[in-house]
């Protein structure tokens, strides 16, 4: 008979290893990796152009993403709806994005078509022709998106928060550009940033899945060898705002049954040395389910469907934000208790099983998330957009597990500040203003577009 | 072709075990065969609630620790709740099955124990919060809610969504929990999935450990309901906070798995996948009067259901918008497709099917689906059969049979005026 008091013994650990992956760098700069895996018969390749929204100058914000949405206009001989039929018979759905440290294209196929989609894929990444009346329907597209987006509370206080913590200039104004940002772009402005930014110098590929390391390799070669350099663009610098004292904004949206609050400042960059105490420590206070805030606000008050905190690891130091939707009437209460519990993590009351079932968590979790040909590219791309070691992977679950509790509190002290908070909550003004302003911080109302009332 | 070996418990537990070595990971997976189609009205939102229940522990796991036992060693859990069924799913560090077997068992069997009115109280709070986050505080957020409730009977459970009503959640009682525990949450109602890194005797001895000793129920409350013709089209116009008007139509089709199903499915991907799609050339591209449109259909049990979706562009009416769709639809009727549209098609269902299969936790659970709905598991690797052997003329005639206004329902959202 089992005995059902007692959780079960774990059996001896299978050991793990990151997917062996083949690396080569093409006379022309471009930089190729392979990673092979036999999971499905598909194939996912990837362009990594390290160039992104960060490029943006605020009069034509939007124009990095603009420029990736028309990728897939047209391509070397084909027009946009040939090219996507093209890649239809060949089982392949095709992606093309900015964020703001790269622009990226992906295309997934069934891997008995890897060979011939490799040249719509080199079609794409450096011969797209960003045909002039293809801009005008992207244009009016996204300016119809940052128009939608005034219905969707979310996107309401991530962008408020952003702008406020970065003012007028990259990270600040939205990705995605702002109605009058978009209006601007022009022709040349496309043709000038995908000229001097998609160049192979400036891009990695990246191939895994069911497919032969040494094929890739050739195959992306024989499309992509030619493909002429360029002078490498330099590095945008961000320049964040500061905040003295904690501030409360109230962006006013009265249908509202439920408030959007963020709660944050500026965060730390993907290169920090602490990076890996800072995944430990973000985990432990809202990174996961089981993590101190989404327990005290979910599971112990009721107050939401979850809470989290982030870190926005980039090229430059993003934002620090603790976002929880939470019914209206308790409001004041959810900003009390996410500021209790940054409070409470800065004082070192880290408990040893606290903070090894979170390093055993993300130790242990690390295997499931590169299963799929496109979580492996995934990684590889962070490899490459961030300049991290080629073992980085293979040594991931050591690294977390070196994390001790000093270095938990250290850099909890170092980088959270809830003294120096900025608080955004998109909500029904009527309702919460008096009770927030009980907590005694300086409140600023705004409408939805961020301008102030009085 | 996946290697599956499938077997029955003596309580009728059904258990399909698919080993792979791929990875150091092994995902359990439960399928119990009882979803929002089995409520009744008055109490809609059970079946979704009670998934939450499940969560907040058992005779000797405490509360919340179901979350932590399987997070604290590199676990990932979570279910989820549909019409037709409730999974609960896990993939864990492979040393670590008989943890997830001793949870899984421990809920099952010896839940009721545990159940407390504090754990309901702190529980419909979050599920009324998961309401107002993804339906009432959201642009369109009421949409399908509205489709069903127009498209289908009050009495026919497809009526409302599995988030059910916040009168109706908060009605819930802890007497409600039990009999809906005791009704349902049976061995005999589940099918348990296991892939990936385990010794098939190994896996096979610990099942038996745990949850042998469950007792099973024997016999479930039949679902014999039957959708009726609609006879004539069900029409709503509905203001609200939105920028952009939106039309919203349900098509009735047969269940999953039927034919013309099949059929059906691939016409969603001629009508709207990507911009050579029929509805996303015309309406999005060329004409330019939508920013979106969107055709799928939903794998529901009892009844099939196509969905289509469009956004007007700012200055378009939406009569406009549904003009064109009806349009497009009725020239596809008329007019059929080519064997180019139907090859794209049916690779976009291969390729979807590879991703289903690709990890180990999707596989585990389109495994519990097949074996739930059909009763076989070996359906995976036979279920794009009838995709491969579909022809333009089944598309065609699909539409010309299904896409008709008397077996739809159209919902339009416009903004206030």
């Amino acid at each position: 008979m089992i005995d059902r008091t007692q959780a079960p013994l774990p059996g001896p650990p299978r050991p793990y290893h990151f997917p062996h992956v083949t690396r080569a760098t093409l006379a022309n700069g471009l930089r190729v990796l392979v990673a092979q895996n036999h999971n499905a018969p598909l194939v996912s390749m990837r362009a990594l152009v390290r160039s992104g929204a960060d490029h943006d100058s605020p009069d034509v914000a939007g124009l990095a993403s603009v420029v990736a949405d028309l990728l897939d206009e047209g391509a070397g001989s084909r027009d946009g709806i040939k090219l996507t039929e093209d890649i239809g018979l060949l089982g392949g759905t095709l992606g093309t994005g900015a964020d703001w440290d790269a622009s990226y294209i992906s295309l997934d196929i069934l891997a008995r078509y890897a060979h011939e989609a490799v040249e719509m894929f080199s079609d794409i990444s450096s011969r797209a022709t960003l045909p002039p009346d293809g801009l005008e329907r992207v244009r009016a597209e996204r300016i119809t998106d940052i128009l939608q987006q005034r219905d969707e509370p979310a996107a309401i206080a991530a962008k408020r928060f952003s702008g406020l913590l970065y003012g007028h200039g990259p990270y600040g104004v939205p990705m995605i550009g702002t109605a009058d940002s978009v209006a601007r772009i022009s022709a040349d402005d496309v043709r000038r940033f995908y000229r001097d930014h998609y160049i192979p110098n400036n891009t990695s590929v990246v191939v895994s899945g069911d497919i032969d390391p040494d094929q890739a390799l050739k195959l992306v070669d024989e499309a992509l060898g030619n493909w002429e350099r360029g002078a490498e663009p330099p590095r945008p610098s961000i320049a964040p705002l500061a905040f003295e004292a904690n501030r409360i904004y109230l962006v006013d949206r009265p249908t509202a049954v439920q408030s959007e609050i963020r709660i944050g400042h500026v965060g730390v960059a993907r290169s920090s040395a602490d990076y890996f105490p800072l995944s430990v420590m973000n985990a432990l206070l809202g990174g996961i389910f089981n993590s101190r805030i989404n327990l005290n606000l979910r599971e112990r008050h009721g107050y939401t469907y979850g809470a989290r905190s982030v870190f926005a690891f980039r090229r430059s130091a993003g934002p620090f934000v603790v976002a929880a939707p939470v019914r209206n009437e308790v409001t004041t209460e959810s900003v009390q208790e996410v500021l209790g519990e940054l409070r409470r993590i800065r004082t070192g009351d880290v408990e040893d099983q606290e903070l090894e079932h979170t390093k055993s968590y993300l130790m242990g979790v690390f295997p499931a998330t590169v299963q799929s040909a496109s979580d492996i590219a995934g990684r590889l791309l962070d490899i490459e957009l961030y300049g991290l070691p080629e073992s980085y992977f293979e040594h991931y679950r050591e690294s977390i597990g070196a994390v001790s509790k000093d270095d938990v509190e250290r850099v909890a002290k170092k980088y959270i500040d809830p003294d120096r908070a900025l608080i955004v909550i998109v909500g029904n003004a009527k309702q919460v203003r008096e009770p927030l302003g009980t907590l005694g911080y300086p409140i600023h109302e705004l409408d939805i577009d961020g301008n102030r009332i009085a | 072709m996946l290697n599956l070996e499938q077997y029955e418990l003596g309580n009728g537990l059904r258990v399909v075990l698919n080993e792979d070595h791929s990875a150091p990971l092994v995902a359990v997976n439960l399928w119990y065969h009882v979803g929002s189609k089995n409520e009744r009205p008055g109490r809609t939102g059970f079946a979704h609630l009670f998934e939450h229940m499940l969560f907040s522990g058992s005779q000797n796991v405490g509360n919340n620790e179901h979350f932590r036992y399987i997070q604290s060693v590199g676990g990932v859990l979570n279910g989820t709740t549909s019409f037709d069924r409730t999974n609960y799913f896990e993939t864990l560090p492979s040393n670590y099955l008989a943890l997830g077997l001793w949870l899984e068992s421990d809920r099952m069997g010896f839940f009721l124990p545990a159940l407390t009115q504090e754990k309901l109280d702190i529980q419909r709070e979050v599920v009324k919060e998961e309401r107002r986050q993804h339906y009432d505080n959201v642009p369109y957020g009421t949409s399908f809610e509205r489709l069903l409730n127009l498209a289908y009977d009050p009495d026919y459970s497809y009526h409302w969504p599995t988030i059910g009503s916040m009168e109706d959640l908060g009605a819930a009682s802890l007497d409600d929990v039990r009999d809906f525990f005791n009704t349902w949450y049976r061995p005999d109602n589940c099918t348990l999935t296991l892939v990936g890194d385990f010794v098939p005797d190994e896996a096979k001895r610990l099942v038996e450990d745990y949850f042998g000793g469950i007792a099973p129920a024997g016999a479930f409350p039949p679902f014999d309901l039957e959708r009726m013709p609609q006879g004539s089209e069900r029409r709503e116009v509905f203001e609200s906070p939105v920028q952009l008007p939106r039309l919203y139509r349900l098509y009735h089709l047969p269940k999953m798995g039927a034919a013309d199903w099949i059929f059906g499915d691939l016409l969603s991907t001629v009508l709207a996948s990507d911009k050579a799609s029929r509805l996303d050339r015309v309406l999005v591209h060329e004409k330019q009067i939508a920013q979106d449109v969107a055709a799928y259909i939903i794998p529901t049990e009892a009844s099939g259901m196509l969905i289509l979706q469009a956004t007007a562009r700012e200055g378009v009416s939406i009569e406009t918008i549904e003009q064109e769709i009806d349009a497009e639809i009725a020239k596809l009727a008329r007019g059929g497709i080519s064997e180019d549209e139907l090859t794209r098609a049916r690779n976009r269902a291969e390729i979807e099917h590879a991703h289903h299969v690709e990890n180990y936790d999707e596989r585990a659970d389109i495994i519990g689906m097949f074996t739930t709905y059909f009763g076989d598991p070996e359906i995976l690797n036979t279920w794009l059969e009838p995709y491969e052997n579909a022809t333009i003329d089944d598309v065609a005639r699909t539409a010309a049979q299904y896409l008709v206004p008397e077996n739809r329902a159209t919902s339009l959202f416009l903004p206030q005026s």
